[in-house]
């Protein structure tokens, strides 16, 4: 039963909380060891570049029949694998830092081996985001470690060099209790216990614009929106979008945002209205529960487990039947109860209960 | 719920018809039987077990109905869902066929569960009654057993309800006025919004034919 789903620009992978041995899958481009190292069946030294149907990932762990995977994150060519007990296990591309090792000089990333542990945290990680070529980590303390690129201010430690060792954030969110961390590409949000909002990262398209001119920033800053508690956020590459605790949705930044093709920029939150979501005077308990991000989509999903999309329809990955880009909220036909989406760049995962 | 018009009503009725507005019904269903007319006075056919079937499921199925014919909904609205008229019209729900279409369901849900008894309300835009009844059958094969319908009643016809339906023993003339003038708000307004603003003088003369049916 597969509990976890990550798409990745060009790649996918899938998680079961199982004891089984193999614990993970993936699929997709694996030019960058992403996917771990895929051998071959024509030439038993060499790895496959292309992983055609979801394969086993090879995970080192020390106990591999009780340790569970818990999550799974995929960015622009790196992945993320969090346990249980065994911390979290990176790989994929490092030019960067962004699997928290030391950067190897001319490394070559292609049939790569290369499987990082990363253990060295203030408590258990419960956490992991790959942003475009950085990730994040949440712990339980409810602390945020950030690795990899930084030029945007992504990694939100104060400079804008790369970073190889996961390295705690400071900023607005010191000593918050921070409950979710989102990213997908260089711009990246966090929501507090108190329902409050920060951010950091990518300011180019206004996603950040309430705070600051600049176009970067580098320390993570709250976000003082005047919407109500917020409950769950999620980063895209151009657009932000945030779930408060009555149910409504946000979203800001730029692109197709979900109300139409006349706003495709705004620095201030706009609420999408929830008669789109199939919310009416005959249906009023209907709710927004989740809301996720791709690189230019945007996913949210109901109480009712029904899915809506919304934003550029790259060869057709939002599922609407139709090939043209979609401008505001619609239902995608599922033979069942949606239970969690994962959005990539061109494509996109769900996990569906059936009836 | 059955609609009459009198008079200029009659011309009123064209444009209410082109308003494509919904109509809601409430439907019986009894499940373990399946008739060749999918009612229960029609010649039997089949006989199933029943007892698997359980709110939940049958509360999914509808949910699917409802997913597949959102999506004829769209296709037959001919609107470009690319412009900013798109979402206004989303937002307010007015996203709707125009013109002929097959049957489509926009709401369909579980008001009673009793087993082997069950009623739906449903809200569908040109329907026919035969239409409504194999939707009863065939909600009775998703569940893996049958089902045959024992009764379709028109609770709302546009912007008409039970509310405003008058009761046999009201046919006289004076509560047909009443009524006629309680309604008569309601139907412009719902013209105006579906159809854009008419033209005032025909409007205009319907208050004076209405002014003229009260002081009779």
């Amino acid at each position: 039963k597969i509990s976890s789903a990550a798409c990745g620009y060009g790649f996918t992978l899938l998680s079961s909380n199982t004891a089984d041995i193999t614990k993970v899958w993936g699929m997709g481009l694996n030019k960058d060891s992403q996917l771990g190292f895929q051998r071959s069946m024509r030439d038993q030294t060499k790895g496959y570049e292309y992983v055609l149907e979801p394969s086993p990932v090879a995970l080192p762990l020390e106990k591999p029949q009780q340790t569970r995977v818990l999550q799974v994150s995929c960015g622009r060519a790196h992945s993320l694998i969090l346990t249980d007990s065994e911390g979290v296990f990176s790989m994929g591309n490092n030019s960067y830092g962004q699997c928290g090792r030391k950067v190897v000089e001319d490394e070559i990333y292609s049939e790569s081996h290369v499987i990082h542990q990363l253990k060295d945290f203030d408590s258990r990680v419960v956490q992991v985001v790959c942003g475009q070529d950085h990730s994040l980590f949440r712990t339980k303390k409810g602390a945020v470690y950030a690795c990899g690129w930084g030029a945007d201010g992504q990694t939100g430690l104060g400079h804008y060099n790369i970073t190889s060792v996961p390295t705690k954030l400071h900023g607005d969110i010191a000593g918050v209790n921070i409950i979710q961390v989102t990213s997908y590409g260089d711009c990246c949000l966090a929501v507090s216990d108190a329902g409050d909002l920060f951010g950091w990262g990518n300011s180019e398209y206004q996603q950040l614009a309430s705070v600051t001119d600049t176009t970067q920033v580098n320390v993570p800053r709250h976000l003082p929106f005047k919407i109500g508690k917020i409950k769950e956020a999620a980063c895209g590459g151009t657009g932000n979008i945030v779930l408060t605790e009555e149910g409504n949705v946000f979203v800001w930044g730029y692109g197709i945002l979900g109300k139409g093709p006349n706003l495709i920029e705004t620095a201030m939150p706009e609420m999408i209205p929830p008669s789109l979501f199939g919310w009416s005077d005959f249906n009023p308990d209907i709710r927004v529960a989740h809301v996720r991000c791709g690189l230019s989509q945007f996913a949210a999903l109901t109480n009712r487990g029904e899915l809506f999309v919304w934003g550029k329809n790259l060869r057709g990955c939002l599922g609407i039947g139709r090939l043209e880009d979609q401008y505001f909220p619609w239902r995608v036909t599922v033979p069942g109860e949606v239970v969690d989406v994962a959005c990539g760049v061109d494509h996109m995962v769900s996990l569906v209960k059936s009836f | 719920v059955s609609v009459l018009g009198i008079g200029h009503g009659n011309k009123l009725l064209t444009d209410l018809y082109n308003c494509h507005l919904t109509k809601v019904y409430t439907v019986g269903g009894l499940f373990g039987k399946a008739t060749d007319d999918f009612s229960d006075t029609g010649k039997l056919v089949e006989k199933t077990t029943f007892d698997h079937i359980t709110r939940e499921k049958l509360e999914r199925i509808l949910a699917v109905i409802q997913g597949t014919n959102h999506k004829a909904l769209l296709m037959h609205s001919n609107i470009d869902m690319k412009t900013q008229e798109a979402y206004e019209l989303a937002v307010k729900g007015l996203i709707r066929p125009m013109g002929k279409s097959p049957p489509i369901i926009t709401v369909i849900r579980c008001l009673q569960f009793t087993l082997p008894e069950f009623q739906l309300e449903i809200h569908c835009l040109h329907e026919t009654q035969q239409y409504l009844r194999k939707i009863v059958h065939e909600i009775g094969l998703e569940l893996k057993s049958s089902a045959v319908c024992t009764q379709v009643r028109r609770i709302r016809d546009g912007v008409f309800t039970l509310d405003d339906a008058l009761l046999r023993t009201q046919w006289n003339l004076q509560s047909i006025q009443n009524a006629i003038w309680d309604c008569q708000l309601k139907v412009k307004t719902e013209i105006e919004k579906t159809l854009g603003p008419r033209d005032k003088s025909v409007l205009h003369k319907t208050d004076t034919e209405m002014a003229q049916a009260a002081d009779s």
